[in-house]
């Protein structure tokens, strides 16, 4: 009964100002969706217009069975967090949280029991008689998300919610929101963030959202699926590149032919690699990318098939792994190996790059259909 | 080098030395008011300006506060308190309309409002004075709530637009998800939260109301109807040679003003910032 259902949503600012685009979405009972994308994609706005917040929008969103295109924000049983948290400077902890529920002439006796409860979940009870800015950072943060549950919402909305924090308390907040998810099953949540490892870390399901150009050509979802989807099969070259860090390493080479095992490309610098895909549309010669990950590039003692030799420009170590960076062959690449990969400037070195890993994206960037039994 | 000077030396010094001069031109005219009111008319002729009272009597004060020095109080009060409430609610009301809705006329309405502030009181004494009349208000302490408001509104609504404009959106927002309509969020969100540039505008209009003696010149005539700046305008009159009485009376009429102030200042100077420190 949470579930949120998209369908052909476009919204723009004016006339001539497309932000989004054909979003067809659906989010299920329970489920946490984060919304990942660059600045300006879209984002904020998609989570507003399910707020309620922005209107003027074609399409229709549902929460649950109900069409919620005329449904005031207040009435839509959602409740959202702020980026700046917007907790009313003028109103103590608790009458920030209570404030809602007076709205809604809930009794006096059960405001008090639901925000005693969401203070004890939080651990914010020793602050209830503060005002706001005479809290922390942090302690905003609980007391925003607070403000949210007291609802008992149906949905939860976060508008990166963990940006203004200091990279420990991010951490930590992260998986206090992870928590907060398994205390509320029955919600569904929606996270905006634009940064990958929350989401990664969070989501059950990603809406990977892109803006210009490919949002025009493809409309404005990228991808959605679950993290590790995303991750090893991106389905176009925007995706590939959005996530991992350091991004994938993207190759020119030209299609040669389908074989058994897979497609078989040419790299400008002159190595055969087969990448387990289907390639049976392309024209043979035709120019396509072939996308690795420089986690998946292994070092081995010597050249072989499907490896990559170059030469070593620099190293970079974070002890627990390295940053290798590579130049020769038609582009530069870089290899993430465990430790300090016994590797240093100047060396020549070789990377298997197994063909599992491998990625191939026709001349589009539409990645080319996987072979998995491969 | 030079610069140097000037931050060592010259800086320290000067500040407070200048500020001192100043303080002392400002409160000799006061000193001189407060002074002489202790004094019997006699001595005022007699003594020199600077000379102290002979006695601390408060002579003065007794015949003024004979008279009906007191209606006339009780008329300002009235006049003043009435006004300068409209004016805050009629003001905050407009300024969040200006600084939160989008509609069509949003910009032209404040640009015309905002250019109210560049008409000269003094055009509107008359056709004011018939219109009064017309009314039957005329010499009627109420007479003034109108203009009084009405003058106050546009330098009012600009103050406070631009207090409300700094306010965040989302908070608006977040009182929309909560369940407010606009009014809720004005009175319980936008309202309060705008105490600073309330307390500016409530404290600056009731300065200029307190003093204002044009309108009340005009609008009223009888002692009863009449308000503090016309006190002094009657006694003038009445005790025109006795100038300690007249100071007695000026001195009584600026004694709340002077206390507000004083209470009020920090908030004044706080409202006053709010609007450029802010952004
Ligand atoms: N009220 C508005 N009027 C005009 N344009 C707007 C408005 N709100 C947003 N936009 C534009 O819409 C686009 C998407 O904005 P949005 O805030 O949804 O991006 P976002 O993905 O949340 O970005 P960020 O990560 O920077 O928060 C941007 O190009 C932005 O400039
Ligand atoms: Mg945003």
């Amino acid at each position: 009964m949470t579930s949120i259902t998209l369908s052909g949503v476009n919204k723009s600012f004016g006339a001539n100002f497309p932000v989004i685009r054909d979003v067809d979405l659906v989010i299920d009972d329970g489920e946490f969706c984060v919304f990942l994308g660059p600045s300006g994609c879209g984002k904020s706005t998609l989570l507003r217009m399910v707020a309620g917040l922005e209107t003027a929008y074609t399409g229709e969103i549902r929460i649950g069975e109900r069409a919620v295109d005329k449904v005031e924000p207040a009435d839509r049983q959602v409740a959202m967090v702020f980026q700046n948290y917007a907790l009313y400077p003028h109103m103590s902890v608790y009458d920030n949280m209570a404030f809602g529920l007076r709205q809604a002439k809930t009794p006096k006796d059960e405001i008090e029991r639901r925000v005693k409860e969401a203070a004890r979940i939080l651990q914010i009870e020793p602050l209830l008689d503060r005002m706001p800015k005479a809290l922390s950072g942090g302690q905003r943060q609980r007391v925003a998300i607070g403000r949210a549950i007291v609802r008992q919402p149906k949905v939860f909305l976060f508008d990166e919610p963990l940006s203004n924090l200091d990279a420990a308390l991010r951490v930590h907040m992260r998986s206090e929101i992870a928590t907060l998810h398994r205390n509320f099953p029955a919600a569904s949540m929606i996270y905006v963030t634009h940064d990958q490892t929350e989401a990664m870390a969070l989501a059950d399901k990603i809406v990977l959202l892109h803006a210009g150009k490919d949002m025009l050509k493809h409309g404005s979802i990228a991808q959605v699926g679950r993290p590790l989807d995303l991750y090893h099969q991106p389905r176009n070259l925007f995706v590939a590149g959005f996530l991992g860090s350091p991004t994938m390493n993207f190759l020119e080479a030209t299609f040669v032919g389908q074989e058994e095992t897979g497609a078989r490309v040419a790299l400008k610098s002159g190595e055969d690699l087969t990448v387990p895909v289907d390639g049976s549309t392309l024209a043979s010669g035709a120019s396509v990318t072939l996308g690795v990950r420089p986690e998946h590039l292994a070092p081995v003692a010597a050249a072989a098939t499907q490896t990559l030799t170059r030469q070593v420009r620099a190293v970079e170590h974070f002890g627990e792994y390295s940053f290798v960076y590579l130049d020769g062959g038609a582009a530069p690449l870089i290899a993430k190996v465990p430790g300090d990969g016994g590797l240093k400037a100047g060396d020549s070195a070789s990377f298997a790059a197994p063909a599992s890993c491998c990625h191939l994206f026709d001349g589009d960037g539409i990645a080319l259909p996987r072979r998995d039994s491969l | 080098m030079a610069s140097s000077t000037t931050a060592r030396i010259v800086r320290p010094v000067a500040v407070p030395v200048l500020g001192l001069i100043w303080l002392a031109v400002t409160t000799m005219p006061f000193l001189f008011m407060v002074m002489t009111t202790f004094k019997t008319q006699q001595e005022s002729y007699s003594s020199s300006v600077w000379a102290l009272p002979e006695a601390l009597d408060f002579v003065n004060y007794r015949a003024v506060l004979a008279g009906p020095f007191l209606t006339y109080l009780k008329n300002s009060v009235m006049v003043v308190g009435i006004s300068v409430t409209l004016i805050v609610l009629i003001s905050a009301m407009a300024a969040f309309a200006f600084a939160r809705m989008r509609f069509r006329l949003n910009d032209a309405l404040f640009g015309l409002i905002v250019a109210g502030m560049i008409v000269p009181i003094h055009i509107t004494l008359v056709p004011i004075y018939l219109m009064t009349r017309d009314m039957g208000l005329y010499d009627s302490p109420f007479a003034l709530v109108g203009p009084y408001v009405a003058t106050s509104l546009p330098i009012s609504i600009f103050i406070l637009t631009e207090f409300m404009r700094q306010i965040p959106k989302e908070l608006e927002e977040a009182a929309r998800l909560d369940g407010c309509g606009p009014f809720a969020i004005f009175f319980k969100v936008f309202f309060p939260l705008s105490g600073p540039g309330l307390s500016t505008v409530a404290i600056y209009n009731a300065i200029m109301l307190w003093n204002e003696f044009i309108f009340a010149y005009v609008l009223t005539s009888s002692t009863s109807t009449r308000t503090l700046p016309l006190a002094i305008w009657d006694y003038q009159g009445q005790y025109s040679s006795n100038i300690p009485a007249i100071l007695a009376v000026v001195t009584l009429t600026s004694l709340p003003l002077i206390v507000a102030y004083a209470f009020g200042q920090e908030k004044i100077v706080k409202g006053m910032m709010a609007g450029s420190l802010k952004g």
